[in-house]
C-alpha cells in the first residue's frame, strides 16, 4: 500500500465534502447544539455541586449543634449523605439521573438513596439526558452515516472508481483514502467535543482523587478508536452496496438496531432472565434471618441471653448492672455487628442480580461498539453501575462506623443504671459529635474501572482489527463496477 | 386498480420485514410490559401476607408488650397500595421507578415516605420497551420507510406520467396508495392492541379506548408529515433524508432538550432542605421544652389537650407530640418541593403540546396512571392515610389502653383509588391541529399540480 496515494484520495474525500454546503450547516448546528450542552450542563453541574455542598455543610452543622446527649439519641439522629457527582458527569452523565442522591445513615436500619432526578421529573426525562457524551454516542454516528455512504459508491455510480482504479490505484487504498477522509471530516465534529471534555478536566480541578486528567485521556483515546472503526464500517458498507440507496438503507437500519433496539432489548431480556426481588421481600429475607440468628432487640432473644451470660461470667459479676461498661450499648454493637453482616450479605446478592441483569448487555458489546463505548464512556466519566453502588457501600461503611462509634462512647460514659435516653442526666459531652469524621467520598479508583471495563476495551480493539482485516484481505472481492 | 395496489404494495420485501419486527418487538414490548405487572402485583401480595404476619406476631407479642401500646406502635407497619392498572402494562411511565407501596409506621412520615424500590438503575437508564415506545419511537419509523417515496418512486421510475394521463385523478391515486399504507399501519397497531388486551387482561374501559385513540392519532400525525413531505415533490434520498432528520428531531433530540431545559430551569433542591428539616424537628425537641412541644401539638390536634403530659421521665405522649413535629414543622419547605414539582410538571405540560411525541407519552402516563402527578397524588394519599392511623391510635396510646383490646384484624392493606381527570380532547387537539395544518398546506400548495 503506498501512503502517498491514500493521502492522495483522503485529500479529495476531504476537500469535496469539506465545501458542500450542507456540511457547513450540518456542522454549525452541531457546534452550536454542542456548545449549548456543554455550558448548560457545567451550569447544571455547578449549581448540584453547590446545593449539595450546601445541605451537606448544613446537616453538618445541624449534627454538630447537639447539645449533650445520651449517644444513642445521636445514632438515631444520624447523619444524611448528599451525593456528589464526578467534574465528568458534565460529560458523560451515565445512569446519574437514576441514581438516589440523599442517604439517611442511622443505628440499626439501612435507608435507600431517595430523591433521585428522575423521580422528581415528569414522564419526559425516560426520553433521555442531554450531555455531550449523547451527542457523540448517538448523534455524531448518523452524521457519519450520512456523510460517508456514498463515499464509494458515488464513485461507482459515476464510473470515476474504474478509472482511478486503472490509474494504478488499488481497492486497498482507495478504502483507507476514503476513511482518512471520513475520519478527518469527523474529527471537525468530536474533536470540538473533546475540547469541551479537556477544559472540564482543566478547570474542574478542585475534586481530589477524581483522577480527572488520565480519565480524560483515555475517553479521548476510546472515542477516537471508536469513530475511527465507524467510518471503516461506513466505507466499507458503501465499497459493498450496490447503489447509495441500498448503502443508505444499510447503515441507517444498522444505526436502529445497534443503537437503539438491541441495547433497549438486552437490558429488558436481562431482567426478565434474572428478576430481582422487591424491596418487601428483600426486608424480609433479613428480618427472617435476623429472628433466625437473634434479635437483640428482643429482651427474651436466646442468642443474646447467651452472649450476656457469657460477659457476666468472664467478668464475675451477677447482673449487667455491675459490669464496668454500659451493658446496652455492648449489646447494641453486638445487634449492629450482627445485622450488618446479614444486611451486607443481602445487599451484595441484590448487586450480583443486578449485575446478572447487566450481563447480557455486557457481553453485547462484542457485537455493538454503541454499547462497548457507552459502557467505557460511563465508567471512565464516573456515572455508571459500579461507582454508584460503590458508593452505597461507602455509605454503609459509614453508617457502622457511626453507629458502632456511638455504642462505644455509650459502654464507656453512660452508668450501667441509667434507664432512658432522654433527658440531661446520661449524656455525653458534645466535643464527641465534632470528633466523628464526615464522610468523605472517594471515586472508584481508575484502576479499578479499568478492571471493570476490559472486556469492553478489549472488544473496540477487537472491532478495530477486524475491520482493518476486512480493508486490507479482503478488498479485492469489493467490487468497482 | 384498488386491488392491484394492495398486490404491488404486499409484493415489497420492506413491508413484511417491517410486519415481522413490529410483530416482534411487539410481542416482546408486551411481555415486558406483564412482566412488569406481574412483578408489581407480586409484590403487592407479599405485603398482604406481611401485614397478616404481624397479625400473628401481635398475638405472640401480647403478653410481652400487652401494656405498652405505645411501644408496641413504634414498631408496627401498615401498608397503602397503588394498585397497579393493567393499561400501566402499556405505558410504563414512571411507575418502575417510583415505589407502588408505602410501609409505614405511625413516627414521623416524612422520613419514610420517600423510600424508593429496589431497582436496577441500569434498567431505568435504558428505560423500558414497553407498548408506548414502540407507538412512540418505532411506528413513525414504519411509517416513512412505507411512505417516504410513494410519489417519487413513480416519477423515478417515469411510470407517473402514465397514471396522469390515466384519466383518474392523480391525487386519489395517490390518496389511494397512501390509504393501503395507513390501514397497513392501523391493522398492525390493532393486532398489537388486540393482543396486550388479552396478555395483560385490560379491560374494555373509556382509558384504553383514549389510548387506542391517542395512538391513532399520533400515527394519523406522522402520515400527514409524510404526505406533506412527499408533496414537496422531491427526490426519493431526498424525501427519506428529511423524514428521517424530522424523526431524530421529534422523536430524540427535541425531548431530550426539552427535559433538560426543565429539570435545569427548576432544580428540585427542596426535597433536600426538607429531608434535613424533618429530622432536626423532631431530633431537636428531644432537648427542648418539654411544654413548647406539647403547646405544638395541642395546637395541631385541640381534641387531643384533655391527654396532658404527667411529670415522670418518659412518656409515650410526648414521644409521639415529638415525632409529630417532624413532620408539621417541614410542612413548609415539603411546599416549596411541591411547587417545585407541580412547576415541572406544569411547564411539561405546556411545551409537550408543540411536540406530538412529548404530548403523547405524557398522555399515554396520565391514563395509564403512571406519571408523576399521579405519584404526587398517591404521596398526598398517603399522608391521608398516616393522618387517619394516627387518629385511631393516638387516644389509645395516650390512655394506654391494651394491645389486646385493639381489633387488629381491621387493620388490613388500604388501596389508593385514583381519580382520573384526564381530558382526551385537550391532549390531542394540538396533534391534530399541526396535522391538520400540514395537510392543509400541502394541499393547497399543490392545488395547480393535480389539476
Amino acid at each position: 500500500m503506498r501512503n502517498d496515494i491514500v493521502v492522495l484520495i483522503g485529500k479529495q474525500f476531504f476537500k469535496k465534502t469539506f465545501y458542500n454546503k450542507g456540511l457547513f450547516v450540518l456542522l454549525s448546528l452541531f457546534l452550536i447544539v454542542l456548545s449549548y450542552v456543554t455550558i448548560n450542563g457545567w451550569n447544571a453541574f455547578e449549581q448540584h455541586d453547590h446545593i449539595v455542598e450546601h445541605h451537606q455543610e448544613k446537616e453538618r452543622q445541624s449534627w454538630e449543634d447537639n447539645p449533650d446527649k445520651h449517644p444513642h439519641r445521636m445514632a438515631h439522629f444520624g447523619s444524611f449523605v448528599f451525593r456528589l457527582q464526578h467534574p465528568l458527569s458534565i460529560f458523560d452523565s451515565g445512569i446519574e439521573s437514576y441514581t438516589g442522591n440523599a442517604i439517611f445513615l442511622e443505628a440499626h436500619k439501612q435507608h435507600t438513596a431517595n430523591f433521585s432526578e428522575a423521580s422528581l421529573s415528569t414522564g419526559l426525562v425516560r426520553f433521555g439526558d442531554l450531555n455531550t457524551a449523547m451527542l457523540l454516542q448517538l448523534i455524531l454516528p448518523l452524521i457519519i452515516f450520512f456523510i460517508g455512504y456514498s463515499s464509494v459508491t458515488s464513485e461507482k455510480e459515476n464510473g470515476t472508481l474504474k478509472i482511478i482504479y486503472i490509474q494504478g490505484a488499488s481497492i486497498k487504498e482507495v478504502l483507507f483514502g476514503k476513511t482518512i477522509g471520513l475520519f478527518l471530516i469527523s474529527a471537525l465534529f468530536f474533536i470540538p467535543a473533546l475540547i469541551a471534555l479537556w477544559s472540564i478536566s482543566f478547570l474542574e480541578t478542585h475534586t481530589t482523587n477524581s483522577s480527572i486528567i488520565l480519565r480524560s485521556v483515555l475517553i479521548s483515546v476510546c472515542y477516537l478508536l471508536f469513530f475511527f472503526i465507524l467510518c471503516c464500517i461506513t466505507v466499507i458498507i458503501s465499497a459493498k452496496s450496490k447503489n447509495s440507496n441500498n448503502a443508505l438503507l444499510t447503515l441507517l437500519g444498522g444505526w436502529l438496531l445497534l443503537f437503539i433496539i438491541i441495547p433497549k432489548t438486552a437490558q429488558v431480556v436481562g431482567n426478565l432472565m434474572y428478576p430481582n426481588l422487591s424491596k418487601i421481600e428483600f426486608r424480609s429475607v433479613i428480618e427472617n434471618e435476623v429472628l433466625k440468628q437473634g434479635d437483640s432487640h428482643n429482651p427474651n432473644d436466646s442468642h443474646f441471653n447467651k452472649l450476656r451470660d457469657s460477659v457476666l461470667q468472664a467478668h464475675k459479676v451477677n447482673d449487667v448492672k455491675d459490669l464496668p461498661f454500659n451493658y446496652g450499648g455492648f449489646l447494641m454493637s453486638k445487634g449492629e455487628e450482627q445485622t450488618a453482616k446479614i444486611y451486607n450479605n443481602e445487599h451484595k446478592k441484590l448487586i450480583k442480580t443486578y449485575k446478572k441483569q447487566n450481563s447480557i448487555t455486557n457481553s453485547l458489546v462484542l457485537i455493538s461498539p454503541y454499547l462497548a463505548i457507552k459502557n467505557l464512556s460511563m465508567g471512565l466519566s464516573g456515572t455508571d453501575f459500579s461507582t454508584y453502588t460503590n458508593f452505597l457501600l461507602q455509605t454503609e461503611q459509614h453508617r457502622y462506623m457511626q453507629s458502632q462509634y456511638m455504642n462505644e462512647l455509650q459502654m464507656k460514659f453512660i452508668s450501667n443504671k441509667a434507664k432512658g435516653s432522654e433527658g440531661k442526666v446520661h449524656v455525653v459531652k458534645k466535643e464527641y459529635w465534632k470528633s466523628i469524621p464526615k464522610f468523605r467520598y472517594e471515586y472508584i479508583p481508575l484502576s479499578k474501572t479499568i478492571n471493570n471495563q476490559l472486556l469492553t476495551m478489549v472488544s473496540l480493539s477487537i472491532w478495530l482489527l477486524v475491520v482493518l482485516l476486512i480493508m486490507t484481505k479482503f478488498s479485492n472481492r469489493f467490487n468497482i463496477i | 386498480m384498488y386491488s392491484l395496489l394492495v398486490k404491488q404494495f404486499f409484493r415489497s420485501n420492506t413491508v413484511w420485514l417491517a410486519f415481522g419486527i413490529i410483530m416482534i418487538l411487539g410481542i416482546l414490548s408486551i411481555g415486558t410490559g406483564k412482566q412488569f405487572l406481574t412483578q408489581k402485583q407480586e409484590a403487592i401480595v407479599k405485603t398482604i401476607e406481611k401485614q397478616e404476619k404481624q397479625e400473628e406476631l401481635i398475638k405472640k407479642q401480647n403478653q410481652l408488650r400487652e401494656n405498652d401500646i405505645g411501644l408496641l406502635l413504634y414498631y408496627l407497619k401498615f401498608s397503602f397500595i397503588n394498585p397497579v392498572q393493567p393499561l400501566s402494562g402499556i405505558s410504563i411511565g414512571q411507575s418502575d421507578l417510583n415505589s407502588h407501596i408505602q410501609n409505614v409506621s405511625i413516627l414521623n412520615l416524612e422520613g419514610q415516605k420517600y423510600d424508593t424500590d429496589l431497582v436496577n438503575p441500569m434498567r431505568l437508564q435504558v428505560g423500558n420497551l414497553d407498548l408506548s415506545f414502540l407507538i412512540i419511537f418505532l411506528f413513525p419509523l414504519v411509517i416513512i420507510a412505507l411512505s417516504f417515496n410513494v410519489l417519487s418512486e413513480e416519477t423515478e421510475k417515469g411510470t407517473w406520467r402514465m397514471i396522469t394521463i390515466q384519466g383518474t385523478s392523480p391525487f386519489k391515486f395517490l390518496l389511494m396508495k397512501l390509504g393501503i399504507r395507513i390501514l397497513f399501519i392501523s391493522i398492525a397497531l390493532g393486532i398489537l392492541f388486540l393482543l396486550s388486551k388479552f396478555i395483560l387482561g385490560i379491560p374494555f374501559t373509556i382509558d384504553f379506548l383514549y389510548i387506542i385513540m391517542i395512538s391513532y392519532v399520533y400515527i394519523l400525525f406522522w402520515f400527514s408529515l409524510c404526505f406533506f413531505v412527499i408533496l414537496l415533490r422531491k427526490s426519493s434520498n431526498t424525501n427519506a433524508i428529511t423524514l428521517l432528520v424530522s424523526w431524530l428531531l421529534l422523536v430524540v433530540f427535541l425531548p431530550i432538550l426539552v427535559n433538560n431545559y426543565i429539570t435545569n430551569k427548576y432544580p428540585v433542591d427542596e426535597a433536600f432542605t426538607m429531608t434535613i428539616k424533618q429530622r432536626d424537628e423532631y431530633h431537636k425537641r428531644w432537648d427542648t421544652d418539654k411544654k413548647e412541644t406539647m403547646d405544638k401539638f395541642y395546637k395541631h390536634y385541640p381534641q387531643f389537650k384533655k391527654y396532658e403530659l404527667k411529670k415522670e421521665s418518659f412518656s409515650w405522649l410526648w414521644y409521639y407530640a415529638m415525632q409529630q413535629m417532624g413532620d408539621d414543622e417541614s410542612q413548609h419547605e415539603r411546599e416549596d418541593m411541591y411547587n417545585k414539582i407541580k412547576n415541572r410538571e406544569r411547564l411539561s405540560n405546556q411545551m409537550a403540546r408543540f411536540f406530538p411525541p412529548l404530548q403523547v407519552q405524557l398522555s399515554m402516563n396520565n391514563i395509564a396512571k403512571t406519571s408523576l402527578k399521579h405519584h404526587i397524588n398517591f404521596l398526598d394519599e398517603t399522608s391521608n392515610f398516616h393522618e387517619n392511623l394516627r387518629l385511631q391510635f393516638y387516644p389509645k396510646i395516650f390512655e394506654n389502653q391494651k394491645s389486646s383490646s385493639v381489633n387488629w384484624k381491621n387493620f388490613k392493606p388500604e388501596y389508593f383509588e385514583i381519580k382520573s381527570d384526564f381530558n382526551v380532547f385537550k391532549n390531542v387537539l394540538y396533534i391534530i391541529l399541526i396535522s391538520l395544518i400540514l395537510i392543509g398546506v400541502s394541499v393547497f400548495k399543490n392545488l395547480k399540480y393535480f389539476n
